[in-house]
Order: structure tokens, then C-alpha cells, then sequence
């Protein structure tokens, strides 16, 4: 009787007590967890990104090196990795083999020894393992973020999440590290509605000083929890904490600044990349301008319920990939939003896969890092020296202005997803009884 | 509505053909696949008796220079796309030298030529006065030499092209890691086996009755399965 009890208990908190009592939703969310599972492990040990390696040799400089400060702007994504590192080293033998790669400083011989090692399938299922976790963790908790007492929504919710392609492909042909901020981005999210408004900030601010994208929602996430002046004050110190904290430590431990290394990185120059020159000096950032609306639109709202709070995370986002040079892991944060509006207004899903399909094209613009040579663990000679895409272009046509009109309709879907979502909140304003936050008694 | 959907059918075949086609059109409907002013390097095969040495370059200045030569007695040669004065060729009874450079708007040039009575073609290859070997593409993609004047024998296009498929790259190589590294590559292919069977026990299996006798078919299935791809991929990679 215990042991049920337990198991019950257990079921609950793993897929949310709705569909646990329904064993026909039960049934389909365990199809739809083996199916997505199964995606996930076929692409598993073949792909990657050169960034998955440089981030392994940073863990690797601490890990076998003693450095600990190998990446000081990604440092709790360093230790996450190296405490990994440290983890499964002691345990395959396989990895201990790799440490001179690992270890290697000239980044074309690291990379060419890393594909054409005998075991390089077994270390880069290892190194995607973490990523897998946290990938499934997101699954069952995204949809806990809506739908309250509505297990086929909460369902539709799981399996949009268990085969989004962008999630797929950023995790596991990419392999790139994005998913952890994520968690902790949802963790705060459903902290917040929970009402849970300090750990709600506090997780973000963990979150911030993971990956730096949650700073974009912090100040909506501001507005949707504070009540009194006293609550914008101390949550916007606990939303900057985070990096507070990282530019302390960095500062004591290896004598500079995390936050001016990172404001003069190029990275924080995507925000700035698209602008409207004026006359001499002077320039309008045009992410800044839309930013500043979003945020302003937001503050208008009388009734911000949770759900209009998580269209608006999807606005920001997608404002972001709309008008800003972005990277294609970048666009993994806009998911968790999209996933739980897709329920609600399933046209924007065709649009999120067109959205994929363009970001394959645009993909060209980096060059072969990360288009052929994703594919050299299988051979890496044969992937090298195979014709690459952009010479191909360029014999028909100019390369630059061909990914350009594909990257300039992926704009103009994105920000047409930014109005649908924009009608969708009136919808939603309109309608008091989906998700309001409760109110402080 | 059925009629839609043959329309659609018809329209994929027609898609696909053309698509084939364009390919073979810029590729060349024989030998080896390359094209001309996106590949980078040479290219050889065998064709009709004759021997074609191609060479493409990405649209850049890269200069192309090497000869060729036999213990026999080459009867012809045929130029091909020889625009350029500056491009040279000398050809002689057992021997052809020449020296080319590539532009933005030379994608590709090249010569063919009949060797009669012999037994041996030597080929001295350069690009940019540099022997780069993994650029030299003798009768396959990625065939390459081990030496920078190197021979090839009568029957050696032959051979190649009578090589199976999972002795080509990128398979060759792909197959050798697999087995290489068998303890991963087994219980790689058994977890995925097992999500497999969950799947089939909670879709397909769940409708049946003797639901026990069909889970323990499947697992027997599965280490069978695993067993001839052991056998599969050791024939392989032998």
C-alpha cells in the first residue's frame, strides 16, 4: 500500500497529477517520450560543432590542468562541464585516452585528432549526455508552465517540446550548451507562477549568470511579480546578484572583470548589429528601440496573467533572432515560449518550421564549421575535403546576397509570428479566468 | 482528390529527374562527380579507353602543373575548356606536361588522352607548385595517392570503380570506428533496441494477447540483431 502510495506520489510529481490519472494520456505521453527519445539517441554519437569541443578543452584545462579559470565569461557553465569531465573520466577509460586532444592548444590539430580518433562516437555521446538530462528535465517541466487541468493540452505541450526541431537540432547536431540556462529559465518561470517571487528571480539570476540570454525577461518577470515598490527594488537587485556575484569572483580570483570582458565581446555587438545611421555619430539600435517597446507594452498591461507573461518572453525572443545577428543555438530560447502558444494558435507552428527550414539555409553563413564538418566524426577526411556549400552558391550565384534574401524572409516570418502573438495576448487579456496570478492577500 | 495526389507524385518524379539531370549536366554524366569552379583539385578516371585529367578550383587564382608519363605510347589528346593563352600543354610520344592557371571566371580545364601498349601511367601533380595528394582524385572521390609521383597500373581504374560501396569513404571509415569500438557501438545499438520494443510493447504489443511470449520474441530479436551486425560490420571492415 506504501509502495503505491510512493509510486503514485512519484508519478505525479514526474508527469503532473492530470495526466497520471488519465491512463490514455499517460500511455500517450510514455509514446511520445520513448519516440522523441529515441530521435535524440539515433543523433546522439555523430555530430557536433567545433564549439562542443572547445568547450570540453576548457573543461579539460581544468579538469587535467588544474586552470580554473579556463572560461571565465561561461565560468558555472566551465564548472557544470569540468565536474562532468572529472565524472566520466574517472569512470571510461575512453576520455582519459583523449586528454592530449583535449589538451591540444592549435584548434585544427585538437579537432582533426578529436574526429579521427578510434572512440570518437563513445565521447561525444558522453559529452552530449548532460544535454540529453537537462533536455528531458525541460520535457516534463514545460508542461507544468500552463494548461492547468487540461492533460491533452498539457500533452500537446510535451510533445511539441519532445519534437521541436530546433531542439533537436541545436542539442544534438549542434550539441551546443544553451539547454542548461534553459532549465533554469523554466525553473524560475514556474516559480513565478507559483507566486514564488524571490526564488523565481534568485533562479533567474542563476540563469543569467549561466547563459546571460534570461536577462532579456528579467525586467518583465519584474513586472509580472512585484506588488510594491519595495519588491522592484529587491528583485532587481536579485536579478543582477547573479552576475554580481560572477564579477566579484572573477575579480578576487583572477583579477578581471567578467562584465566588461563580455560587454567587448562581439557577442553583445549581435544586440547592437542592426541600426538606423542618422548623421554624424548619431544611431538608433534598432533590438534597443523594439526592446524598449515590448517592455513598455508590457508595463501597460493591467492584468498580467502568467500566460501573457510567456508570450511576451516569446515577443522578446523572437524579436531578438528577427533584428539581430544571431548565432542558430540562439534560437533554442525562444522555444519553451512557442511550444505552450502553438497549443493556443497551432498557425504558428507551420511558421516555426518554416522558421527551421530557413535557419538551415542561413546555417551557410558560418561556413563549413557548421555545416559539412558537423558531420566529420563519421569521416572526417571525406567531409573536409568535399565540396563546400558556399563555392557551390557562389558558381550560380553571389553567396552573401543568397543567404541574405533567405535570412531576410526569416525576419518577416518572425516578426508576422510577433503579431500573431500580439493577437493572441488580446485574446488573452480579454479572457480573465486563463491563468491569472493569484492575488496577494 | 486522388487525382490531386497523383498529380503531386508526377510532380516529385518530374522534380527528382530534373534535379538528376542538372547534376549529371555539371558533373559529367561519366566518371568522377565534381563541380567545376566549387571542387578544388584534380580529378582522373578512365573512359572509353582514354584517360581524363580534370582539374576546378573555387573561382579563385590557383595554378594547376604536372605531366605525365608512360612506358608506352600515348596515340592522341583532347583538350577541354583551354581558354587561357597562358595555359600550356606539351605533348609528346610518352609524355604530356602542362601548366594552367584557374581564375574567377576559369572554373575548370583539362585534357584527355589513348595510352596504347602499356603498362604503367606516372603522374607528377602539383597545385600551386605544392603536392597536395588529398586534392589528386584518381578514378574516386578520395582515392588519392600515397606518393608525390606516383604510378597507376593498366587495370588500376578498373579495380577502383570494381571496389563495393562500404570500401568507399566515407563508409569505409565510418564501419571501422563502429567496430573499433564495439563495447559503445553494442550497447548503443541495445539502448536504442530497447526504446524500440517499448514502443512496439505500448503500440503494437499492448493489442495482443500473450503479451509476455512477444516482449521475450523481441528481446531475442534484438540479440540477434546484434549478433549479425557484429558479423556484418567484421565483414566490413575486413
Amino acid at each position: 500500500m506504501r509502495a503505491r502510495l510512493f509510486f503514485k506520489k512519484l508519478g505525479n510529481f514526474i508527469v503532473t497529477e492530470e495526466i497520471f490519472e488519465d491512463k490514455k494520456s499517460l500511455r500517450s505521453l510514455y509514446k511520445y517520450f520513448l519516440a522523441g527519445l529515441l530521435i535524440r539517441l539515433i543523433l546522439l554519437p555523430f555530430f557536433y560543432q567545433r564549439d562542443l569541443l572547445s568547450t570540453y578543452q576548457r573543461a579539460a584545462e581544468t579538469v587535467f590542468a588544474g586552470n580554473m579559470g579556463a572560461d571565465i565569461q561561461q565560468m558555472l557553465t566551465n564548472i557544470i562541464h569540468s565536474a562532468y569531465l572529472f565524472i566520466i573520466k574517472s569512470i571510461v577509460p575512453a576520455i582519459n585516452e583523449l586528454a592530449p586532444i583535449l589538451l591540444e592548444k592549435d584548434t585544427w590539430i585538437s579537432w582533426l585528432s578529436f574526429n579521427s580518433s578510434y572512440n570518437v562516437f563513445t565521447a561525444l555521446a558522453l559529452f552530449k549526455i548532460p544535454y540529453l538530462i537537462f533536455d528531458i528535465v525541460c520535457m516534463f517541466l514545460i508542461m507544468r508552465l500552463s494548461f492547468d487541468g487540461e492533460p491533452g493540452n498539457k500533452l500537446r505541450v510535451f510533445k511539441l517540446w519532445a519534437f521541436n526541431p530546433i531542439v533537436i537540432f541545436v542539442l544534438y547536431i549542434f550539441a551546443r550548451h544553451d539547454i542548461i540556462g534553459i532549465l533554469a529559465t523554466l525553473v524560475a518561470l514556474l516559480l513565478a507562477k507559483k507566486d514564488r517571487k524571490y526564488w523565481a528571480i534568485a533562479v533567474l539570476s542563476f540563469g543569467i549568470a549561466l547563459r546571460f540570454f534570461p536577462i532579456m525577461i528579467l525586467p518583465i518577470l519584474i513586472l509580472y511579480l512585484a506588488r510594491t515598490k519595495k519588491d522592484y527594488v529587491l528583485l532587481s537587485a536579485i536579478g543582477v546578484s547573479g552576475l554580481a556575484v560572477m564579477e566579484l569572483t572573477s575579480h578576487f580570483y583572477f583579477g578581471r572583470s567578467v562584465i566588461f570582458s563580455l560587454l567587448n565581446t562581439q557577442h553583445f555587438d549581435y544586440i547592437l548589429s542592426s541600426k538606423l545611421e542618422l548623421i554624424i555619430h548619431d544611431r538608433i539600435f534598432i533590438f534597443v528601440v523594439a526592446y524598449i517597446l515590448i517592455i513598455l507594452s508590457f508595463i501597460h498591461i493591467r492584468k498580467k496573467s502568467f500566460d501573457l507573461l510567456l508570450n511576451y518572453g516569446a515577443i522578446i525572443y523572437l524579436a531578438y533572432v528577427s533584428l539581430c545577428y544571431f548565432h542558430p543555438q540562439y534560437m533554442l530560447w525562444v522555444v519553451p515560449f512557442l511550444v505552450i502558444i502553438f497549443v493556443r494558435r497551432k498557425s504558428l507552428l507551420y511558421y516555426h518550421w518554416i522558421q527551421f527550414a530557413l535557419l538551415m539555409v542561413i546555417l551557410i553563413y558560418w561556413g563549413d564549421l557548421v555545416t559539412k564538418f558537423v558531420f566529420a566524426p563519421i569521416d572526417h577526411k571525406f567531409f573536409v575535403y568535399l565540396t563546400s556549400i558556399i563555392p557551390f552558391i557562389e558558381r550560380f550565384y553571389n553567396a552573401a546576397k543568397f543567404v541574405n534574401i533567405f535570412r531576410s524572409i526569416f525576419t518577416g516570418v518572425s516578426l508576422w509570428m510577433i503579431y500573431l502573438i500580439y493577437q493572441d495576448n488580446k485574446k488573452l487579456a480579454g479572457n480573465e479566468s486563463i491563468g491569472n496570478r493569484p492575488e496577494e492577500s | 482528390m486522388l487525382r490531386g495526389k497523383k498529380d503531386f507524385k508526377l510532380e516529385i518524379i518530374i522534380i527528382s529527374f530534373l534535379t538528376g539531370l542538372i547534376l549529371l549536366i555539371f558533373t559529367g554524366c561519366s566518371g568522377i562527380s565534381y563541380i567545376p569552379g566549387a571542387s578544388f583539385g584534380y580529378f582522373i578516371w578512365e573512359e572509353d579507353g582514354g584517360i581524363s585529367v580534370e582539374w576546378s578550383a573555387e573561382r579563385k587564382d590557383v595554378a594547376f602543373e604536372g605531366t605525365i608519363s608512360t612506358d608506352g605510347e600515348i596515340s592522341s589528346y583532347r583538350l577541354k575548356e583551354w581558354e587561357e593563352d597562358s595555359d600550356v600543354i606539351n605533348a609528346g610520344k610518352e609524355k604530356i606536361s602542362f601548366s594552367t592557371t584557374l581564375g574567377s571566371e576559369d572554373y575548370s580545364d583539362g585534357f584527355s588522352f589513348t595510352p596504347i601498349n602499356y603498362t604503367y601511367l606516372e603522374f607528377n601533380l602539383r597545385i600551386n607548385g605544392e603536392h597536395e595528394l588529398s586534392r589528386i582524385n584518381l578514378g574516386g572521390f578520395l582515392e588519392n595517392p600515397e606518393d608525390n609521383v606516383f604510378r597507376v597500373g593498366e587495370n588500376y581504374f578498373i579495380e577502383v570503380e570494381m571496389k563495393p560501396w562500404y570500401q568507399k569513404r566515407p563508409f569505409r571509415e565510418f564501419f571501422h570506428k563502429l567496430f573499433s569500438n564495439k563495447y559503445f557501438t553494442f550497447l548503443y545499438l541495445f539502448l536504442m533496441g530497447v526504446v524500440i520494443i517499448e514502443i512496439l510493447r505500448v503500440t503494437v504489443i499492448a493489442r495482443r494477447k500473450r503479451k509476455l511470449m512477444w516482449i521475450g520474441i523481441s528481446y531475442t530479436a534484438l540479440f540477434v540483431i546484434e549478433a549479425c551486425i557484429y558479423f556484418i560490420l567484421r565483414f566490413l571492415v575486413r
